[in-house]
């Protein structure tokens, strides 16, 4: 955590996006990688890099299911994920004065 | 404070102003996206029942004894059930695709909600076939499934949902006491209120605070 209660993991573009957009989903739901692609335009290796960041963290669970091309994966938000965006969101609002 | 960490690759600097827009923006166009019922598919239901529905009403108000919609009022109808059936389904398959979890029917709510109108065309054939007059309300046809509804919705704990199944069942039984022509009347602006009742409540979760 950083000095004014920003978490590091999460106060990045690319992974508030992606955090953003699967909490955006009912808790427990997951949403597939080519879709989650598509949402946030970003390519393949970049999204892995920060999916596999936010996985170590704990944020968020991955779900590999099928082989070979038709290999799917899905990404779904923690319950560990979904408070630490609660967290960042009220880090931001006593920052900003009111979000 | 350092407000950069890793951004650099990754959208470059970023402060808590523009954290704060990106997250509300985000948030925001996932949850309009994820949107299977989309408020301005709801409102634009809501038009069109009330266009159709009335439409037959204006139609069989004025029949002594009641015979129901004429052969011009049926392709209307038809025309309307077809129509919306095509674009609601279109419309949720885009929303929900690559969405897996609870937010999606389970095949036995699937099967449950199928039934519900099968045993709704049972019932009214029997019924009508027993000179029954409910069975040529066109209100009646949404008590079961209604119920169903409801009752799916309240294992989820969807409240919402629950309200709308119970709508559907007031409007069935309500109808009832319209008589055959004016339960048209009560279906149209029942429906139509119950929808846009829908877009209001979705539209209003759709811009609730991240």
């Amino acid at each position: 955590m950083s000095d004014d209660g920003l978490d590091p993991l999460i106060h990045v573009p690319t992974r508030l996006k992606i955090v953003a957009t699967l909490a955006a989903l009912p808790q427990g739901d997951g949403l597939s990688f080519t879709r989650l692609q598509d949402m946030l335009e970003l390519t393949p290796g970049n999204l892995i890099v920060q999916l596999r960041k936010l996985e170590e963290a704990g944020y968020l669970s991955s779900e590999r299911t099928g082989n070979g091309s038709a290999q799917k994966t899905t990404v779904t938000l923690t319950s560990q994920g979904r408070k630490a965006l609660e967290a960042y969101t009220e880090a931001l609002r006593k920052l900003l004065g009111g979000l | 404070m350092n407000h950069t960490s890793d951004a650099a690759g990754n959208g470059g600097t970023f402060s808590p102003e523009e954290a704060a827009a990106l997250l509300d923006q985000t948030t925001q166009e996932a949850r309009r996206k994820f949107q299977p019922s989309p408020p301005w598919l709801l409102a634009s239901r809501a038009v069109l029942v009330l266009a159709a529905l009335g439409a037959i009403w204006l139609s069989v108000r004025g029949q002594h004894p009641y015979r129901g919609p004429t052969s011009r009022d049926i392709p209307i109808l038809v025309g309307f059930i077809v129509l919306n059936f095509a674009v609601t389904v279109g419309v949720r398959r885009r929303a929900t695709a690559g969405i897996t979890g609870i937010s999606r029917f389970s095949q036995g709510e699937i099967i449950a909600l199928t039934l519900s109108f099968v045993v709704t065309v049972v019932a009214m054939a029997g019924l009508g076939g027993a000179g029954g007059h409910l069975a040529t309300y066109p209100t009646s046809v949404l008590v079961i499934p209604g119920l169903t509804f409801a009752g799916l919705m309240a294992v989820r704990a969807n409240w919402p949902g629950v309200a709308i199944g119970c709508s559907l069942l007031v409007m069935g039984i309500g109808g009832a006491f319209a008589g055959p022509a004016g339960a048209w009347a009560v279906a149209a602006v029942g429906l139509c209120v119950m929808l846009l009742g829908h877009a209001a409540v979705n539209s209003w979760q759709q811009r609730g605070a991240s």
